[in-house]
């Protein structure tokens, strides 16, 4: 026992002394291995932060842990969309409710949230269909009980703001005049003729003759045709916004107030908003702000910083239009004083303010927010405003509903990733009503028609059976989920009518609430980590009532967006397999060549007695100790890394998809034990393969080498 | 011959070059006895160190048989013949081949470690020694490459005895050491052999080098051409 220490002690001696004997050797192999498993550390580390920003980030805004829905889809789940970017195409969970009950029953479940997830359109009116409307108030508050002073100035600005408005859409066109074609000019005579009266002293003068006959000429001639009447989709979730509130800790309302218990409403992304809401020149201002403040870029040197404050300059029109006479003389008086001009154009004004440089920037910046913006609405759509979203139905016609904007909404972390900010989430029974279901009051109220009209519930793809006999390739299973979708667009348009108005102020009870479709449900967990058993008694309890359902995990659930980890991984992996595999062909060769250099001491060896498991064993030890040694010290360097990149506060998410990715503005990569081992563990085995091919060729090294005389 | 340490009967050893057969030893037969201090001369190629390295057991005939200790090598395998190096033989090299990272010391030490079964105490009191029979007792701690090649042989010798072997193999120890140095190798070699009794067989092609030897085996084209006996060195010793 002793001397098996002793021959393990000089086996050790001798190895660890070869190793410092061919130190450029040990030094160009040590070299490869290090950087390999640096780059295995941070690399797998900054993967498994993404991966757990990710996970925040997917479960605290949509995904939770698990998610349900119909098996008969088409598509698989991707709420974030599919990679083109549109909506998957899911067959309805007929009764959620149902789902709910047995869903609800397995004991880590602690919320089911439904959803259904769709984008509308919105329109929020343009500039002049809103001045207009202001002065139709005005006309009717005068016709109803007659003028104050007040109402009085106030309808002499609005008249003025809508005259302006003209005037300005008359000058724009007469100056894109010298660009187009007598043709075109003579198809859009009309137009013009229009315009000018709408321009003409005349015109208005005589408006208080007939103030509502005129203010239908300027609704049906002039409004069309302002040309900022942009439609914008919305993302939106519809879902029991209680529920969901619950379920999602992460969203908290920004602005505003949650949508009350029970009540139809609609809570806007904050990011959305900002993006796509926002008065245009204010926006590209925030940009150039963010991009200063936090990127460090510098409109000095900066060709994009300088483009967008170009374009702000381009979008003074928007804000002349906003402003009534009354508004914008305000706002020459404001900027006259900050900007310390002696100009009398608000639009000369306004071009002055967005013309800046690095040192004048954030002080323009500071007067645009004091001065203008104050008097104009920064977003076109206002906490308490009625939006008008619509959308294809199932079916294919457009539907639309009228929601009240309850208030803006943010994600915790993910305030500046696009994927989850432009998320808007709508009470589930107006989703209902715009994807073409009915929900359950409309049910009765089309029962109760029926039954007066005596017609049987005979649907279309039920009436050839119904007139032929069966024999239809159709399930059950497909009848009824056909049989409640409204099948004529035309009756159902007038019920929608009829009762969109009381349908906004009434509320809804939890049962009228889960008692309808939902195109998939999201389940949060109590016990987070036990996520793959509770997806087996989630899938046996459904198996169980017989329900046809898909759960899923939230990676899966994720889509295109899911996948990026598993990629981001995958391309990882495959990188660091490659420098391993470049590693192991040098380390191979070097250690074959001082193998080959060594025929001569290791022949000794054997003729002196030494067995051939002596020598493979102190070659795999000179191999491994290289490998072990300059793994670990790439390791540590690695981990040094990591803690260099925490400690300067992370990786910047240089945009909008990155920090979704990051959950948050940086990624502070975190070092994982599970990840350092498996680097190391491929450290070892690359060693000890790479020693490999080596041994076997010492093995056949005779002890004959040891008589040739030395060369 | 009944103390026989080494029996060589009829062998042959064939080398293959490509397709060419290229024999190295014809029917070589010879007995050597216990103590002896034999000489196997010839010129360069007449097969001397092929027929060492059967004796060594680092090679097997292509027929023949060659039996070493009563041992007889052809059904040894490669592990067992090893182990019969190990424990039986002791090498000396042209080339000295002291494993260069280890002191002299530890190349000294290095058979009894893979040898096993000694303690610490009873290595370093062989170690010590014959590091003193040698005259290297003050170069214990230093590295082969700090040595002059007489030293650096005698280091050799040392390691080759330092098992107790039955029988110790030197290929033209002298070769690469100036003829003064040479020949104290020799004295020393021989006082090992006068002293324990070990039997010492070397090759070489030096004239002065073989007049030490108690027998010598002239070999020529692979076959034993005369063996001349000393007589009186065996007889004065009364073998």
């Amino acid at each position: 026992m002793k001397t098996k220490i002793g021959t393990t002690g000089v086996l050790l001696q001798i190895a660890f002394r070869n190793l410092f004997a061919s130190k450029t050797k040990s030094l160009i192999v040590g070299g490869i291995i290090l950087v390999g498993s640096m780059i295995a550390v941070v690399g797998s580390s900054v993967v498994d932060s993404i991966d757990a920003g990710m996970r925040g980030s997917v479960q605290g805004s949509l995904g939770g842990q698990l998610q349900v829905y119909s098996a008969r889809s088409k598509d698989d789940l991707a709420l974030y969309g599919k990679m083109g970017g549109e909506a998957s195409q899911l067959e309805p969970i007929e009764e959620f409710a149902a789902l709910k009950r047995v869903v609800a029953a397995v004991p880590n479940v602690k919320e089911v949230v439904p959803m259904g997830l769709d984008s509308a359109m919105v329109n929020s009116g343009n500039e002049l269909d809103q001045a207009l409307e202001k002065l139709r108030a005005d006309v009717r508050q005068r016709n109803r009980k007659g003028g104050d002073p007040a109402l009085d100035a106030r309808y002499a600005s609005h008249k003025a703001h809508v005259r302006r408005m003209a005037t300005l859409l008359r000058k724009e066109l007469q100056d894109g005049r010298s660009i187009v074609d007598a043709e075109y000019l003579e198809e859009n005579a009309q137009e013009q003729a229009d315009l000018a009266r709408a321009a003409a002293d005349a015109f208005w003068a005589g408006f208080d003759q007939d103030p509502l006959g005129n203010l239908e000429f300027l609704e049906n001639r002039i409004a069309p045709q302002s040309l900022s009447n942009a439609f914008t989709m919305v993302r939106y979730v519809g879902t029991d916004l209680e529920s969901y509130s619950r379920a999602f800790d992460r969203m908290h309302v920004v602005e505003g107030t949650m949508v009350p218990k029970g009540k139809r409403g609609i809570l806007i992304g904050k990011l959305f908003a900002e993006d796509w809401l926002k008065l245009k020149a204010a926006r590209l201002l925030d940009r150039v702000r963010d991009a200063r403040t936090s990127r460090n870029r510098r409109i000095a040197r900066d060709v994009e910083l300088q483009r967008w404050l170009k374009e702000a300059r381009g979008q003074t029109r928007e804000i002349l239009l906003k402003l009534d006479p009354m508004g914008a003389d305000e706002a020459v008086a404001r900027l006259r004083r900050a900007l310390g001009s002696q100009e009398t154009d608000l639009q000369a004004l306004l071009v002055a303010l967005f013309t800046c440089d690095d040192s004048s920037f954030d002080r323009h910046y500071a007067i645009f927010y004091e001065s203008v913006a104050p008097l104009l609405d920064l977003y076109s759509v206002r906490v308490g405003d009625v939006i008008t979203l619509k959308a294809a139905s199932k079916s294919g016609y457009m539907k639309s509903v009228n929601v009240k904007v309850w208030g803006f909404l943010e994600f915790r972390g993910l305030e500046k990733a696009t994927a989850a900010g432009w998320v808007s989430i709508l009470d589930i029974v107006s989703w209902r009503d715009l994807y073409g279901y009915m929900t359950s009051e409309k049910a009765a109220e089309i029962r109760a028609i029926k039954r007066n009209v005596g017609v049987r519930d005979v649907t279309r793809e039920k009436a050839e059976a119904e007139l032929f006999g069966s024999g239809s390739g159709a399930t059950p299973a497909d009848d009824a989920a056909r049989q409640g979708r409204i099948e004529v667009p035309s009756f159902a348009r007038t019920l929608h009518l009829q009762s969109d108005a009381d349908m906004a102020g009434r509320g809804y009870t939890q049962d009228e609430v889960d008692g309808g479709v939902a195109l998939n449900a999201a389940l949060v967990l109590r016990d987070t980590t036990r996520a793959k058993e509770t997806m087996r008694d989630v899938r046996a309890a459904l198996a169980a009532a017989h329900m046809n359902m898909k759960v899923v995990s939230w990676e899966e659930a994720a889509g295109a967006l899911g996948q990026f980890v598993a990629l981001a991984r995958i391309i990882l992996y495959t990188a660091v397999f490659f420098i391993f595999l470049v590693a192991l062909v040098i380390i191979n060769n070097a250690t074959v060549m001082a193998t080959l250099q060594r025929v001569k001491s290791i022949g000794t060896l054997r003729a002196i007695g030494a067995q051939k498991r002596f020598v493979v064993a102190m070659l795999l030890v000179e191999t491994s100790a290289v490998g072990v040694a300059f793994g670990a010290a790439g390791a540590l360097l690695g981990a040094g890394v990591v803690e260099l990149v925490r400690f300067v506060g992370g990786i910047p998410a240089t945009n909008e998809d990155l920090s979704f990715f990051f959950s948050g503005p940086s990624l502070v990569p975190r070092l994982g034990t599970v990840s350092l081992a498996i680097s190391i563990g491929i450290v070892l085995v690359v060693s000890v393969l790479s020693g490999l091919y080596p041994a076997l060729i010492a093995t056949r090294i005779t002890p004959l080498e040891a008589m040739q005389s030395e060369d | 011959m009944r103390d026989a340490i080494v029996m060589v009967h009829d062998v042959s050893k064939i080398y293959r070059l490509g397709t060419a057969e290229v024999p190295a030893l014809c029917d070589v037969s010879l007995d050597i006895r216990r103590g002896e201090f034999l000489s196997i001369a010839g010129p360069s190629g007449s097969g001397k160190t092929t027929l060492l390295n059967l004796i060594g057991c680092i090679d097997t005939p292509t027929s023949g048989s060659v039996i070493v200790d009563g041992k007889d090598t052809r059904g040894l395998s490669e592990r067992a013949l090893t182990a019969l190096r190990l424990q039986r033989i002791g090498f000396v090299f042209q080339t000295f081949n002291l494993v260069q990272v280890l002191s002299v010391w530890q190349n000294v030490e290095f058979p009894l470690l893979l040898k096993g079964g000694l303690s610490r105490k009873e290595r370093d009191t062989r170690v010590r020694a014959l590091l003193d029979a040698v005259g290297l007792t003050r170069y214990a701690r230093h590295r082969p490459s700090e040595l002059s090649g007489g030293q650096r042989q005698r280091v050799a010798v040392a390691r080759a005895l330092v098992t107790g072997p039955a029988l110790v193999l030197a290929d033209e120890p002298t070769a690469n050491l100036d003829s003064r140095t040479g020949e104290t190798i020799v004295d020393l070699m021989k006082k090992m052999n006068a002293r324990d009794g070990t039997t010492f067989i070397f090759s070489t092609h030096d004239p002065r080098v073989m007049a030490h030897a108690t027998d010598v085996v002239r070999i020529a084209d692979g076959q034993v051409v005369e063996r001349e006996a000393t007589e009186r060195a065996v007889a004065a010793r009364g073998a």
